[in-house]
């Protein structure tokens, strides 16, 4: 647990030091912008959860994949890998938490996003629902650490992580149902866009704004499952390639 | 090479009067003044190698910066050809070629001929001439055969070529070399000397920083000693020492004690060092003091023994003092 | 007339750096399965939005505005790209030049705008017709015309801002990023420019995507060609404004770097 709270420490200083992580606090408000005017306009207050919700899932979702991808090449560019490596913390633990403090910044964006809705445009967005919706932002951000661990590895395999990295964006905002909920998506999309935590996410948040949060232990459930699978693959994987790195002695390479 | 609209040919090549230039670093209460060029005088004559030697911080790259226009001075004037570098920067930048050392400041990306087209399209040059120009350069500094190929790719040493080739695309009068051997490797760095050499024969003006006494002493018609951001000394490096002849020394193998003893009671006798295996090192202040030396020494039935006459070395830690190559703070 | 050959040199050369750094970010199937797909599941994106509110014409104004936006997009990383000659310890030698630097950097990253012109062209012509958005054979060179027109008149706009990031070159991305998200909220892409307060409208009259967005929309409808140009010239005019605007911006850069000392040898 200390290593886990010494990298998210660690990872919160870095983001204060560095622009580029933070930008996703500039960007989210505007997002907002974009989207609620489109509801407004269309005269559909109905779209108003969608339009403030959405830029936080996009803000949690991009900085976690801005991190996985910078996290590891970084690390390597510096030198620190090899040395993260040898200590004796587990790596996918630091990994893990560092990732953990990317998740929570996003969250400010909700703050953000709420504001806007209300100064720009007079919309306000109560939440019917505040423990549901809570619980649903926490596991949401658990559940992005732990996908993320298994995309910084995945980002390790693959060379041209960069360009990978950029393309992981809106496939996944359609998929993940961020303004046009799952059920609404063509139906041979919906089976693939269950297994993305986000249309599980934005279904959830919608529901505790706007009405019955149904069966929200489901949709948490699913959430919290995803997130584990997405933290124990990266876990295996990163571990695969650490002993591949004890046995040849470099990550150089890789 | 013509020469550059009408400025007559008596102009020295660079001309530098009162020069200073006051960085300010911090801010607030933190906020200081670090002076990096004091009020200097210089002046290069037009086809002479001159060598600004110095430890890091003594001012050499400011004026290599103000010279080629990135830099303005706070106070005094600077002349290239004739053309104030305040009042009419654009010629200046016309007429001089700057090249510094490390390997940044190429395209990577680029191949060697695509960097030197792009830096010769810059001062004005293209078409026809660009291309004879980019050729002649290629074959010169010995990349002919690798100018397809990608910057990113090459050694050290061909990248400091290639930056001499690319200071000298506009084929300015007046080249400003800043460090360029720094990280190159003994081979390389002859090989660099020899094309200086060439420089010379064409008539060009060189003004080369450095902290490579050694290299100064190379290529140097003359050397101007740096220190502080104030000149201390211009002379030809052969100049420097026998200018220096106060600073002479004489060596010497198996000195009798009373000999030494009677020697360190001279006056005029600076420093008597022992150096290893036995031999003597005494610096004098002037040659009659070392014709007394020697003369004590030869009574003393020593056989073995010389003159020496300063290195570039002994001048400039004279000059600058024991502080050596210290960075200042 | 010299000093026009000149500069166009300086463009010509220096293009070559971006042909050559394009071909270091990707290969032809990088882009077509990477930045193309991920450019195209963002109009999808915007364009489902028209669907889920049950309005065919919403679906037709966001797939056309969000298909025009991907050069917009792509044409912005100029101010990223330019930050990449302060990584190269370039910057002095180009201030001690005698070029100018607007031209060396109008060259530098023209990959975007080209780049991003067929990315909105595969947009409108691919995916539109999926939104119901169609286009008859003889519209398509007038397409063409205004889409690389609002990827160049957007390039000048990202070129101004590129010249502040230059001297701050952290927030490169942010900077890039907030500059088209602005245009994507005000300039016509999801809403018309009259949902905003007057003040805004100004704001989006000085961006040439409001003009070439309006005349696209314009194309689709058949309007009159009189009226498409008219909204060309005003696109041109304010592409033109922003490209000398940046070329102040950066002859001021550099007064002010030569005068500080910011550009230095040793970075």
């Amino acid at each position: 647990m200390r290593v886990f709270t010494a990298a998210f420490r660690f990872q919160l200083a870095l983001a204060r030091r560095k622009p580029d992580t933070v930008h996703v606090l500039v960007t989210a408000p505007l997002f907002t912008l974009v989207f609620v005017s489109i509801g407004v306009h269309a005269h559909r207050p109905d779209f108003t959860a969608s339009a403030v919700l959405a830029p936080v899932l996009m803000s949690l979702w991009s900085l976690a994949l801005l991190t996985a991808g910078d996290l590891i090449s970084q690390d390597r560019n510096r030198g620190t890998l090899e040395a993260i490596v040898a200590t004796p913390a587990r790596f996918a633990t630091v990994v893990l938490g560092r990732l953990t403090a990317v998740a929570s910044v996003a969250l400010v964006c909700f703050a953000e996003s709420w504001l806007v809705a209300w100064s720009c445009f007079g919309v306000v967005l109560t939440i019917a629902h505040p423990l549901v919706f809570v619980s649903c932002l926490v596991c949401s951000s658990l559940a992005m650490a732990g996908t993320a661990s298994l995309l910084s590895a995945a980002f390790v395999l693959m060379p041209s992580a960069r360009v990978l990295q950029n393309t992981l964006t809106y496939p996944f905002y359609l998929l993940g149902g961020l303004l046009v909920p799952v059920a609404e998506l063509p139906g041979w999309l919906r089976p693939l866009s269950r297994l993305v935590f986000l249309s599980w996410s934005s279904d959830l948040l919608r529901a505790s704004v706007s009405g019955p949060a149904g069966h929200w232990w489901t949709a948490l459930a699913a959430i919290v499952g995803l997130g584990v699978a997405g933290a124990v693959s990266g876990a295996l994987l990163i571990g695969a390639i650490l002993r591949r790195v004890r046995r040849t002695g470099t990550l150089a390479l890789t | 090479m013509s020469d550059v609209d009408g400025v007559g040919t008596a102009e020295p090549a660079v001309e530098v009067r009162g020069l200073a230039r006051v960085y300010d670093r911090g801010r607030g209460r933190n906020s200081r003044q670090i002076t990096a060029l004091d009020r200097i005088d210089l002046t290069v004559a037009r086809g002479e190698i001159r060598g600004l030697l110095g430890p890091n911080g003594a001012g050499k790259t400011t004026l290599c910066k103000i010279l080629c226009t990135v830099l303005l001075p706070s106070a005094g004037s600077a002349r290239v050809l004739g053309h104030d570098v305040t009042a009419d920067p654009v010629a200046v930048k016309k007429s001089v070629g700057v090249v510094f050392g490390g390997d940044r400041g190429l395209y990577g990306r680029l191949d060697a001929r695509a960097n030197l087209n792009l830096w010769g399209a810059l001062h004005g040059v293209h078409g026809a001439a660009l291309h004879r120009q980019v050729d002649a350069l290629l074959e010169r500094v010995g990349l002919a055969d690798r100018a397809e190929e990608r910057v990113d790719g090459f050694s050290r040493g061909m990248k400091q070529r290639l930056h001499l080739a690319r200071g000298m695309v506009a084929d300015p009068q007046v080249l400003l070399l800043d460090e360029p051997t720094s990280g190159m490797d003994p081979v390389a760095a002859h090989d660099f000397r020899s094309l200086v050499e060439q420089l010379r024969l064409e008539g060009r003006t060189v003004l080369l920083t450095t902290h490579d006494m050694a290299e100064a002493e190379a290529v140097c018609d003359q050397v101007t000693l740096m220190d502080k951001g104030t000149l201390l000394a211009t002379e030809r490096p052969s100049e420097l020492s026998a200018g220096l002849s106060s600073l002479e020394s004489v060596e010497a193998e198996d000195v009798p004690e009373s000999a030494v003893g009677e020697i360190s009671e001279l006056s005029g006798v600076a420093d008597v060092k022992r150096l290893s295996a036995g031999r003597l090192r005494v610096d004098t202040e002037s040659s009659d003091v070392t014709r007394q030396v020697l003369q004590v020494l030869v009574n003393a039935g020593v056989t073995s023994l010389g003159t020496v006459r300063p290195s570039l070395e002994d001048v400039y830690l004279h000059y600058i003092g024991r502080r050596g190559m210290a960075v200042r703070s | 007339m010299s000093a026009l050959t000149s500069s166009f040199h300086v463009v010509r050369y220096s293009a070559a750096n971006a042909v050559a750094d394009f071909r270091a970010t990707y290969t032809w199937r990088s882009w077509t399965f990477g930045w193309l797909g991920r450019m195209l599941a963002q109009v999808t994106f915007f364009a489902t939005m028209g669907l889920a509110l049950h309005s065919s014409a919403s679906a037709h104004y966001l797939v056309v505005g969000n298909s025009v936006m991907t050069c917009v997009v792509e044409a912005m990383t100029v101010v990223t790209s330019s930050a990449w000659e302060r990584r190269q310890g370039t910057l002095p030698l180009l201030a001690a030049s005698p070029a100018r630097l607007i031209w060396v950097f109008f060259g530098r990253s023209l990959q975007w705008p080209v780049s991003g012109t067929v990315t909105s062209l595969v947009a409108l012509l691919g995916l539109g017709p999926l939104f119901g958005v169609t286009w008859s054979p003889g519209q398509v060179p007038v397409l063409v015309g205004l889409v690389l027109l609002t990827a160049v008149s957007t390039y000048c706009v990202g070129l101004f801002l590129a010249a502040f990031v230059l001297s701050a070159s952290n927030a490169r991305n942010i900077v890039s990023n907030v500059g088209y998200l602005v245009m994507m909220a005000i300039c016509g892409v999801q809403v018309p420019v009259s949902f905003w307060p007057d003040w805004v409208g100004v704001v989006a009259q000085s961006l040439p995507l409001t003009h070439t967005l309006a005349a696209v929309r314009g194309v689709a409808a058949h309007a009159g060609a009189g009226d498409i140009a008219l909204r060309a010239g005003w696109a041109v005019l304010a592409g033109a404004c922003w490209l000398g605007a940046a070329a102040v911006a950066f002859t001021r850069l550099q007064i002010h770097a030569r005068r500080n000392g910011h550009f230095s040898f040793a970075e």
